[in-house]
Formats: C-alpha cells, sequence, structure tokens
C-alpha cells in the first residue's frame, strides 16, 4: 500500500501543491513535477551539491530531502535569487568574474554561496572555499568562483 | 510505501511497533540516498522531524551535555556547550561532510547507521557518551561503546529510536582532538582518531583514545591508554600507544586505503589529535 | 577600450551567463514535449556474453509501459568514427558489464526503472579479458569476432584483439644510443580516469508524421550525432535532425554517440516522445573513461643536455568498443616526443580491445599519458647529468627554422618564451631551494605540454539581417568553453559590429553549417577561420551594394566601426549596414551573406621525412605549454597538497583572456584530480566505483586557489586574429610537474599513477634519504 502525500510549498515566494509518493525527492518535485528545472540532477546521492536549494533558510540537498517531510516548508532556488531583472549580487559577481562555464554545477554553487554570506557575511577565502566545498565543478577551476562570492561579499549580501 | 509524520515521540514508536520494516526518516542523508540507489525500499517512513522534544542541546548542571537525536551536526559544530573533554565531539561535527549535510544529517542518524568510517561514532566513544534509546516498551542508556556492535550494526532492535546522546562532563581540565584523514575534504575518513587527555604539572594523568575507519566498530584498547597515563606524552609513549591500537585494528581494503596504509598512518592521526589534545589541556590546567 | 565594440581580446562575460545563473538556461533532462515518455536502460551483469534470448512480456505488463526494444529490433546498425563496432544495444553479444541490453519507455522514470529490470536475458556466458596483456595473450577470447568485416574507415590493421597499432619514426634510433652519454629507462603506468562532466548524458527524441526524428542531446557536435544516429538507426541524414541545447560540460565523452539512439528508438517504436537520462552509476558504467596506459620509454641524452633519442612503446586498453581509440593512441605516439628536437625517435603505439567500458576521446587526447612518461625522464637525465631541468628543456626547444620533427618546420616557437616566463613567474631559482616546514617536504617541478589545434572541418555563415544586425551560424555547440562568445567576439570584430548587433544561432543540422565538433581545441581556431572568411565575404558583399548606392568604385570604400561603409578619406560620406542591407533586401542584389568553409590546411606530418604508420589525422597547428607546480608533502600520511601552479601557454592571442583563464584552472584542477586522486577501479568486468561517493574529483578545498594563467600572446600566421586552441592542454602538465616536484622534494620517483598519499608514503617509506 502506498500514501499518496499532499504537500504544499512555498517556492520562491508563491504557494504551490503537488501530490507525492513518500519516496519523492524534493528535487524530483521541485524539477519534474513542478517544472523548476533551474535546480540541477548531478548524481541524486548527495554528494555533487547541483541540487542545492534553500530550505526555510538553510542550504540543503534537494536530492536527499525527503519531498512529503518539506509539508509547509519555505523554498528558494536558483529561480527565485533575482528581483526580475535584477541580479543578486552574488548572480551578479559569478556573472562578471567569469566564474560560469557550462554552467550546470552554478544553480547549486550559487545558493550554497547566498547561503554562505547569509551565515558569514565577510567570509575568509577559506571560509568560502569551506562553505562551497560539497558543491563540486568540473569546469571551472573554482579559483573565480571563489573570487566571485569575495567580490559578491564585499558589496553586501543582498 | 507509507508516510507517517508523528508529532509525538509516542506516536513514532506506535508506528514503529506496529509497521515491519519501517525506518525512521531523520536527516536523510544516508537513507534517501540508499533508496534513490534501490539499495533499500522501507515498507515506511517514520519522519522524526516534527516529533517534539528530540532537537536540542542542553548542558546540565553536573557539565553533562545532552544532545536531542534531531540536533543536526551543524548545530552540534556550533554549540559553546562542548568543551574541554567534551570538544572533539563538536570538533568531529564540523568535519562531517559539508555544510549542507551538516544542515540535514542528525546525531541520532549518523550513529544508527553506525559506519565506522563516519565521524560522530569515534569521537562519542572516545568522550564515554551513553545514547539514550526508547521503544514502545521501554526506554534504556547504553554506553557508546557498547551500542556500536559492528560494520553498520548497533545495539538498536527493531522498534527502538535514539532519542538522545549525553556526553558527561568528565576529568576536570581535559582537552580533546578529533583528528581525521580523509582522500579530499568532506569524504568518510579513511582513519581518525580521537583523544580526549588531562595532565598534571606536564604529566598525564588521564587519557581515553578511539580510532575510527579501522574496523568494523570504533576501536579502543585499554592498555593504549594506560601507554599515555603516568607519561609525559613523549613521542615514544604516543607511538607506542599507536602501535598497540594498530594492533587491535582490522581495517578493510576500500577506496578510501588499503588496510595496511590505514595501519601506517594510524599513529601518526593519533599523534595529531594527542598534541593538540595536549596544548588544549595544557591551556585549561 | 569598450568591450562591446573591440571585441576581440575583451575580457567580455559568456553571453549565455544570464541564463545559466538564473536558473533559466535549458539542458536536455529540462526539456519537455507533449506526450513525452521517459526510457530507462538494462544493463548486462556479464562482461563478455552471447545473448541467447529475450522475454519482455513481464515488463510489457507493467501499467504505464509503453514500449520495449532489445539488440533483436530491426534496424540497428553499427557505427563508430574509425572502426564501426559498436550497436547503440547490444546486439548478439554484450562486450562488457554494464553494456544496455534492452530499453523501456514508460509514462514516468520510476515506471520504466522498475520494468527495465523485469526483462529476462538469457546469457551464455564467454571468457572475457581485462586487460591488454591477457587480450594479447595467445589463444585469448576474440571480443570481435567479426572485426576484419566491420566497416574500418582507415583500413587500420586490425587483427585478433588489437585495434590499433601505430609508428611515428625518425632518424635511427639503434644506433643513436651510442652517442649518448646518458640514456634513462623505464615503464610507466596511468589509470583510467572519468569525464565526470556535471551533466549526466541525456537525449531527448521524437518522429513525426513524415517519420523525421529530431534529437536534442548534451553533446560535443550534432553532425557527429546525425551521422553516428544515422548508421546506428540505418536512416538516411535527411531524415535525422540534431539539436543541442545547453551542454553540461563534455571534455570529449560527449564526442560521440551516447544515448542519442535509445531514445530515438523508442520514439520510433513508440511513436512519442521520449527523452532519457542516465543516472550518474549509469554514465559512470557505460559511457568513457581516459584510456588506461602502459608506456615504456627510454630517452639518451649528451653530457651537456642534447636530446638525442627516444623509443616508445604505449599499450592502451581501448575497452570493449573501438569509438576514437585509434585516433587517442595515434597522438599519444606523436606527443610521447614531447616538445623537443629528438633527431632519433622510434614511438609505436598499440590499442587493444578488452572487455571493459570502452576508453574515448578525454581532454589531451592521449597526451597526458604520454607526458607522464616522458616529462619525468627530461627530469631524470637532468638529475643525472647534474643540469636544471628549466635549463635543460630550454636547451632542446624547437627553434623556427630548424625541423622539429617528422619534416614539420615551425614558423615559430614560444616554447622558449613560456619557459622563461614561468621561470620568472615562480621565482624558480628561488623555490627549488626552498624546504619545508618540519614534517613536511617542499619541491616544484616542471613539464612542457605538446598540443595541436585544428583537424577536419568547419564552415560559417554570416547573414545580414534588415537593419544591419547579423546572425552568426556555425553548426559549433559550446560545451561550456565559452565558444558562443569566443566566435561572436570574432564575428562582431570582423564586421566592426558590436557584440549585442550579433545573434549567435543556436546548432541545428537543418540550418547551420557543417562543424567537425568541439574537440580537439579547434573550435577557435578551425571555426574562427571559417567566420573571418564568412565575414570578409559579406564585408565585400556590402561594399559591393554600397557602391552602387554611393555610385562610386568598391576599391574606394571601406569598412568602419560600428556597422557602416564609408568612403575612404572622407569622414562623412557612410552609409550604415541597415541602410546597405535594406537595399539589398528590397532593391537590388538579394540578402547579403557570406559564408566560408575549410578543411585544415596546415603543416602535416610529411611521411617522406619519417615513418608514419597509421597516424589518422592531418594535424594541425602546434602550440606548447609550460606547467610549474609547487608541492608540499606530509612526510607521515604521504598527502601531495598542490600549493600553487603557474601555467603559461602559447595561444597566439586570447579573444577572450577571461575565458582562457577559464581553460586553464579548469584544466589544471582536472589535471590535478588526475595527478592524485582519480582512478576509475575495476572489479573484474565490474566498475567498482560509479559514483562520486567513490571515485573523487577535485572540490574547493582540494584545489589550488593560486592558480597563475601566463598568456603568452604571439599571433600564429594562420589562426584568426592569430588566435589558437586552449581547451586541452592545462590538463597534460599537472601530474608530471607533480612527480618532478615530488622527485625534487624527496629523491622518490612515481612511475604509476594516481599518486596517492599511500603510494607517496611507501615510495618515502622504501627510499634512501636522498635529501
Ligand atoms: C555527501 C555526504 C558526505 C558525508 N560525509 C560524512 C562524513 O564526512 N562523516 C560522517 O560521519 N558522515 C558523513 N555523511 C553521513 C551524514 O552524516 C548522515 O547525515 C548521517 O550518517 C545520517 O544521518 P541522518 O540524520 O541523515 O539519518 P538518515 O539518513 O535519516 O537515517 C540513517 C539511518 O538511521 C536510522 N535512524 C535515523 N534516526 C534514527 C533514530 N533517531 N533512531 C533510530 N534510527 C534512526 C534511519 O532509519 C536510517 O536507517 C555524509 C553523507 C553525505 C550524503
Ligand atoms: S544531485 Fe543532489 S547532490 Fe548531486
Ligand atoms: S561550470 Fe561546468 S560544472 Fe561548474
Amino acid at each position: 500500500m502506498t500514501t499518496t502525500v499532499p504537500i504544499t510549498l512555498t517556492i520562491n515566494g508563491a504557494l504551490h501543491q503537488a501530490f507525492v509518493q513518500p519516496w519523492h525527492t524534493l528535487l524530483h518535485v521541485l524539477r519534474d513535477v513542478l517544472h523548476f528545472t533551474g535546480t540541477k540532477r548531478g548524481c541524486n546521492q548527495g554528494i555533487c551539491g547541483a541540487c542545492s536549494v534553500i530550505v526555510d533558510g538553510e542550504v540543503v540537498r534537494g536530492c536527499l530531502s525527503i519531498a512529503a517531510n518539506c509539508q509547509g516548508r519555505t523554498i528558494t532556488t536558483i529561480e527565485g535569487l533575482a528581483n526580475g531583472n535584477t541580479l543578486s549580487n552574488v548572480q551578479q559577481a559569478f556573472l562578471e568574474l567569469g566564474a560560469v562555464q557550462c554552467g550546470y554545477c552554478m544553480p547549486g554553487m550559487i545558493i550554497a554561496a547566498t547561503a554562505l554570506l547569509k551565515r558569514t557575511p565577510k567570509p575568509t577565502e577559506e571560509e568560502i572555499r569551506e562553505g562551497l566545498s560539497g558543491n563540486l565543478c568540473r569546469c571551472s577551476g573554482y579559483v573565480k568562483v571563489v573570487r566571485a562570492v569575495q567580490v559578491a561579499s564585499e558589496r553586501g549580501t543582498s | 510505501m507509507k508516510f507517517y509524520q508523528p508529532t509525538t515521540l509516542k506516536q513514532a514508536l506506535k508506528v514503529l511497533a506496529n509497521e515491519d520494516d519501517a525506518r525512521c526518516l531523520a536527516g536523510g542523508a544516508t537513507l534517501v540516498a540508499m533508496m534513490n540507489a534501490n539499495l533499500l525500499a522501507p515498507s515506511a517512513l517514520v519522519s522524526l522531524s516534527a516529533v517534539k522534544g528530540l532537537a536540542g542541546i542542553t548542558r546540565r548542571k553536573n557539565g553533562s551535555v545532552t544532545i536531542g537525536a534531531m540536533t543536526r551536526h551543524q548545530a552540534v559544530a556550533d554549540t559553546a556547550a562542548l568543551d574541554g573533554g567534551q570538544r572533539l565531539v563538536r570538533e568531529a561535527a564540523a568535519l562531517i561532510g559539508h555544510p549542507a549535510i551538516r544542515n540535514m544529517g542528525t546525531i541520532g542518524g549518523s550513529i544508527s547507521h553506525a559506519d565506522p568510517a563516519a565521524d560522530y561514532p569515534t569521537a562519542l566513544v572516545t568522550a564515554n557518551a551513553t545514547v539514550t534509546i526508547e521503544n514502545s516498551r521501554a526506554k534504556r542508556e547504553i554506553d557508546a561503546q557498547n551500542f556500536f556492535t559492528g560494520y553498520l550494526e548497533t545495539a538498536l532492535e527493531p522498534g527502538d529510536i535514539v532519542v538522545a546522546v549525553s556526553i558527561p562532563a568528565g576529568v576536570a581540565g581535559a582537552g580533546s582532538a578529533y583528528e581525521k584523514f580523509a582522500r579530499v575534504q568532506g569524504d568518510f575518513a579513511t582513519v581518525s582518531a580521537g583523544v580526549v587527555l588531562a595532565l598534571e604539572k606536564g604529566v598525564c594523568r588521564h587519557a581515553r583514545i578511539a580510532v575510527g575507519g579501522c574496523a568494523a566498530t570504533p576501536i579502543r584498547v585499554a592498555a593504549a591508554e594506560a601507554k599515555l597515563v603516568g607519561s609525559r606524552l613523549q613521542d615514544s609513549a604516543v607511538a607506542a600507544a599507536g602501535v598497540l591500537l594498530a594492533a587491535a585494528c582490522d581495517p578493510i581494503d576500500d577506496f578510501r586505503g588499503s588496510s595496511e596504509y590505514r595501519l601506517m598512518i594510524l599513529p601518526t592521526i593519533l599523534a595529531r589529535a594527542v598534541s593538540k589534545a595536549r596544548v588544549r589541556a595544557e591551556t585549561v590546567s | 577600450m569598450n568591450p562591446y565594440i573591440h571585441p576581440v581580446g575583451a575580457r567580455l562575460p559568456r553571453l549565455e551567463t544570464r541564463e545559466k545563473i538564473t536558473g533559466r538556461a535549458e539542458y536536455t533532462d529540462d526539456l519537455v514535449r507533449p506526450g513525452m515518455l521517459h526510457a530507462a536502460i538494462l544493463q548486462s551483469p556479464h562482461a563478455h556474453a552471447r545473448i541467447i534470448s529475450y522475454d519482455t512480456t513481464r515488463a510489457l505488463a507493467v501499467p504505464g509501459v509503453i514500449g520495449v526494444i532489445t539488440g533483436d529490433d530491426a534496424g540497428w546498425g553499427r557505427s563508430g568514427p574509425f572502426v564501426k563496432d559498436e550497436t547503440a544495444i547490444a546486439k548478439g553479444k554484450v562486450r562488457y558489464v554494464g553494456e544496455p541490453v534492452a530499453a523501456v519507455a514508460a509514462l514516468d522514470v520510476d515506471t520504466a526503472r522498475q520494468a527495465a529490470q523485469l526483462i529476462d536475458v538469457v546469457y551464455e556466458e564467454l571468457p572475457a579479458v581485462f586487460s591488454p596483456d591477457e587480450a594479447l595473450a595467445p589463444n585469448a577470447p576474440i571480443i570481435h569476432e567479426e572485426l576484419a568485416t566491420y566497416v574500418n574507415v582507415l583500413g587500420l590493421p586490425v587483427r585478433g584483439n588489437v585495434l590499433q597499432d601505430c609508428e611515428i619514426s625518425q632518424g635511427n634510433v639503434d644506433s643513436a644510443w651510442g652517442e649518448c652519454d646518458v640514456i634513462v629507462e623505464g615503464e610507466f603506468e596511468t589509470q583510467a580516469q572519468y569525464h565526470a562532466y556535471m551533466e549526466p548524458c541525456a537525449a531527448l527524441a521524437e518522429v513525426d508524421a513524415n517519420g523525421k526524428l529530431t534529437v536534442w542531446s548534451s553533446n560535443q557536435s550534432i553532425f557527429r550525432d546525425q551521422s553516428n544516429l544515422s548508421e546506428s538507426l540505418g536512416l538516411p541524414m535527411s531524415k535525422i535532425r540534431c539539436l543541442s541545447p545547453k551542454v553540461g560540460g563534455a571534455f570529449g565523452g560527449k564526442i560521440e554517440i551516447t544515448v542519442q539512439p535509445i531514445a530515438a528508438m523508442l520514439a520510433i517504436k513508440t511513436g512519442k516522445p521520449v527523452r532519457i537520462a542516465l543516472t550518474r552509476e549509469q554514465d559512470m558504467e557505460t559511457m568513457r573513461v581516459r584510456h588506461p596506459a602502459r608506456i615504456r620509454m627510454k630517452t639518451g641524452a649528451k653530457k651537456d643536455g642534447t636530446l638525442v633519442a627516444r623509443e616508445v612503446d604505449i599499450l592502451m586498453d581501448v575497452g570493449a568498443y573501438a569509438d576514437d581509440s585509434p585516433g587517442v593512441v595515434g597522438v599519444s605516439t606523436v606527443f610521447s616526443r614531447g616538445t623537443y628536437r629528438i633527431p632519433h625517435a622510434r614511438c609505436r603505439g598499440k590499442g587493444v580491445y578488452t572487455n571493459k567500458l570502452r576508453s574515448g576521446a578525454f581532454r589531451g587526447f592521449g597526451g597526458p599519458q604520454a607526458a607522464w612518461a616522458g616529462e619525468q625522464q627530461i627530469d631524470e637525465i637532468a638529475a643525472k647529468i647534474g643540469m636544471d631541468p628549466l635549463e635543460l628543456r630550454l636547451k632542446n626547444a624547437p627553434e623556427p627554422g630548424r625541423e622539429w620533427m617528422c619534416g614539420i618546420e615551425l614558423e615559430r616557437s614560444d616554447l622558449k618564451e613560456c619557459l622563461e616566463k614561468v621561470r620568472a613567474a615562480s621565482d624558480w631559482k628561488r623555490r627549488r631551494n626552498e624546504k619545508g616546514r618540519p614534517g613536511f617536504r617542499r619541491g616544484i617541478g616542471l613539464a612542457c605540454i605538446p598540443h595541436i589545434s585544428g583537424v577536419l572541418s568547419s564552415s560559417a555563415i554570416i547573414r545580414i539581417l534588415e537593419d544591419g544586425s547579423a546572425v552568426l551560424s556555425t553548426g559549433a555547440v559550446d560545451n561550456g568553453q565559452g565558444s558562443d562568445t569566443v566566435l561572436v567576439q570574432m564575428a562582431a570584430e570582423s564586421l566592426g559590429l558590436p557584440v549585442d548587433r550579433i545573434t549567435f544561432a543556436q546548432p541545428d543540422t537543418d540550418a547551420s553549417p557543417y562543424n567537425w565538433g568541439t574537440s580537439a581545441s579547434r573550435v577557435t581556431y578551425m571555426v574562427g577561420r571559417a567566420i573571418v572568411g564568412a565575414a570578409e565575404e559579406a564585408v565585400k558583399k556590402l561594399i559591393k551594394y554600397a557602391s552602387q548606392m554611393m555610385e562610386c568604385a568598391e576599391v574606394d570604400l571601406e569598412l568602419r566601426l560600428g556597422g557602416f561603409i564609408g568612403l575612404k578619406g572622407v569622414p562623412d560620406k557612410v552609409l550604415p549596414f541597415a541602410a546597405i542591407s535594406g537595399y539589398a533586401h528590397w532593391a537590388a542584389g538579394g540578402p547579403i551573406i557570406g559564408t566560408h568553409a575549410l578543411h585544415y590546411d596546415g603543416p602535416v606530418l610529411d611521411p617522406t621525412k619519417a615513418v608514419i604508420k597509421h597516424f589518422p589525422f592531418r594535424f594541425g597547428v602546434w602550440t606548447f605549454g609550460v606547467h610549474a607546480v609547487e608541492i608540499e608533502i606530509d612526510e607521515a600520511t604521504g598527502r601531495i597538497t598542490p600549493l600553487a601552479v603557474w601555467a603559461a601557454h602559447d595561444l597566439g592571442r586570447a579573444i577572450n583572456p577571461m575565458a582562457v583563464e577559464g581553460q586553464i584552472e579548469g584544466g589544471v584542477v582536472q589535471g590535478i584530480g588526475y595527478a592524485l586522486f582519480e582512478e576509475m577501479v575495476w572489479d573484474g568486468g565490474k566498475v567498482a566505483n560509479p559514483s562520486f561517493m567513490d571515485y573523487k574529483i577535485p572540490g574547493t578545498m582540494d584545489s589550488p586557489m593560486e592558480i597563475h594563467s601566463i598568456l603568452v600572446e604571439n599571433p600564429d600566421g594562420s589562426g584568426p586574429f592569430g588566435a589558437k586552441g586552449i581547451g586541452e592542454p592545462p590538463i597534460v602538465g599537472p601530474a608530471p610537474a607533480i612527480a618532478n616536484a615530488l622527485f625534487h622534494a624527496t629523491g622518490v620517483r612515481l612511475t604509476k599513477l594516481p599518486m596517492t598519499p599511500e603510494r607517496v608514503l611507501r615510495a618515502l617509506n622504501e627510499a634512501p634519504r636522498a635529501h
């Protein structure tokens, strides 16, 4: 017997409803049910960080979060960071510094950076590296990613 | 598969008692990864997220600290409550995975899964912690050392829930440290070591040591601790303790390192933990 | 200078960045078509087995399952770039564990995955071979019994389990050893490295009412997709349209076919759009790795450091299918000579089939394996004759006007400049004398990198729109390295238009001109040349129509910045492109279109000057690089930590220095992973570590923040604006440079990759304390 669970999520400020199976992950529901495809699936095992989203203010793995367990939570995805056409400070810095290559890791990376700056507004280089250590990127070599977070932090966290 | 979201421990225990093959869902960092890989398909998930009273860290007057099973790794890493001989638990929590994993994973989930390469088991055995377990019939307490019974095996019986972990105040003036060696940052340990020391005028008067990643459970050897007690923690004493520990270990070959390599570096990892703990103990005394 | 007006050389952020950082960029697995089904594969549990029968009844009975395909379905053909030995789903036989044997299309992924496991396949197991040595043994089981009957495009000397057997030789090696004062000799081994692009392979296929197939996929070349699909499915290319959404990294792993034919066959069978995305585990089990290699090498030199002779035998594990192996083995063989003038060289490369996952193209294309051996031997010689390894490299660097290899004379050689710049930037002398802190050793090592850019063919179309802006169409797929931006920069510069007046047409085999692929560090160089040619033609037409409108001679007109044609010497006598294009569209001449197509036409290995057997390319414009890596070694654990990297690359001209740095930084970190811990491991025929939990790639904490990119810019005569490619060389340097640094710090030399803490520690423990 399977229970289908109705859930309500606040995603990027708007209410969404879905019926989910107990094994469905938040990542699945975001991407394949609600079509928030900005959040990526790189491993489905919690290791690569491509699925990072912010739930109730904290960065977590979408692929390891059971959707039914997210009932009533507030979720921020990559689609929710910009304000209209105005990019967030983190997004703007990633753009200017050329930190983005194929971009597949970037939704997760930018979400993790955003969460990091919220927790530690003026991080050291070491704290930035540690804060992003769970987000794998195969293209960039990380140098410009870390610099971009430094720049975003100098400009403030919005 | 069914999904339960109990709000009290009693409800949760009742569901567990009634459902064969139900699993507690804590942070999900291990359970969901296994489900995604088709390694596991429980009949029901019993979420502990909404269960009142399972998360939080409390320090009692006697100096012992109780960590609720649903307390996230990050909360333990950030707490000021753990110090002296308890500090290594905080240090271990801070070395688990990455920020998102620490925001999800819980101490109850970590020890229930009981991966010998995980960080809590070794740290908790070193700190002489006690695990509080409840089922629908009774509540009991078990020493961390007796809680871990084998590779991914614990003293938990079907229907049991870990409700908390308590770390005693321990010896006054103690210092502690947790040292981890992993292939890359955030990986499970190839070898790890926890050390609690107390000193008097440079002489070690109390020592507890455990090593992780080198056997099916954390390994503690009384004779190794005895090598340190009474010594000035000179290299030869620490090395002798390392040799005794290595002899008691039975590591496996895996992608994190060969069995032999683990034994090769164990004394070094231990020595590094000892020297950190010693500095801390000295500042305390 | 305004980067939008003088785009070539500008640090322009990638044009598509906004899409990627707001989550709006679409990758294949993000696409949805009406009525779309989801697919899953069933994989072989055996390394080598005959398929006796399939039973799909149970799978088809699962509610939600719409279609199943197996090797028995009609229409499967064999494809492959060199030897056409592979069907998209195993037919008759399986040749590696994990090989797709059947696939299911269903209403949702869960159902498809579950049903795939319900397909019953009866196998008859065959003996298998897991290493080239086993495969070469007498009486070894033959992996492709019909090898001789397969289409063999270049007539390679295939036999038994041998796929490629090539040679590049020159001079007289046997007698040359006598001239040498010092000879070093050794055997080196390299491991399988997984591409680990962050986006697992995916495809979406749809068939229209006329039977025309449209395939969106994560790929490096829509044209390779189209051609491979045509062979795989037995359809004419005119019935196949390939498109590329955003690609989440590729690094060579997506240049040939991936899962496109599986999605396509299911779409044909069900009449519905079908999407498939591999799980990470499946991607690691079914796609490609960098060739594991064993290299025997011998190098001789005179006392003064002059290199005299080198002999090389490379043995590569091809895996179960040929894929790009004949090319990789060939290129590795050429690159095994290094960046040096060596008068006597005998280099042989052999590629052998085994019952393992196929090896394929991977950034560096055989270069990393060759450099691992060759660059260590250069340092060994330096140590033996007591010469600084940097000086030794300088002494043997190629020089313009002197033959370098196989009859090639370089127009210029910037290896010396790269070496000198690395020497200065790294403060080489001081760092060579630095000692480590207690418990640690410190060392710095060098590696030189030979590479080429430009093979095969490319083309471009530039069409001037009615308002004077332009559309650039090249068919080149951007894998994330930034080619869309760099190509637009070159088109903009050529036309004198601001960057935002050029639109980049998304690759589409129905509409784009041909481009072989985003591979071989060739897009900037080859597609760039096509763009410059197309722009010239467009400008010629603009001038022609302007001359009609202004009633003057064409020779009196010139291109002016900002989208104008002007009368020479008369500043205010101009016509905007808009007016000219309007005239062409509405009055006379017709729309202005410039096109250019080319095949690589530069210097090639000369078969009259050297023995060149079975080398499968006409190649390429040479480019050199030099890396220095400073490391720290933990004496007690053996862990190597790279502290800083200096990477000088001779790239002609950096069209976009920021993109170039990105290529260098990314390549270096991939190279560090290769050097220190990445390794695909097999347990018998099964990949034992097909997950990121067990197969580690570098994260932020494992990568040095000090990567100094040194761009050596001396324009290349043939390149567009003087540019050459930079995609691949950066991955080649780190492993040998770190090995040389390890030797410098400890006196210990490792010949086997990766340099895990365990291998380092064992070597340190065994070595006499040299330092
Ligand atoms: C990428 C990654 C990196 C990691 N790195 C590390 C690392 O470096 N070091 C480390 O130690 N760990 C690491 N982990 C594991 C991590 O710490 C997990 O969070 C932890 O092992 C499980 O905790 P959880 O709360 O997520 O439990 P869950 O995954 O929810 O549960 C795990 C198991 O315990 C059971 N369970 C959970 N809570 C209870 C309870 N209160 N009573 C009884 N049974 C219970 C569940 O039913 C399940 O069987 C990593 C995990 C990932 C995904
Ligand atoms: S997809 Fe969730 S961490 Fe990789
Ligand atoms: S930009 Fe490609 S993986 Fe990070």
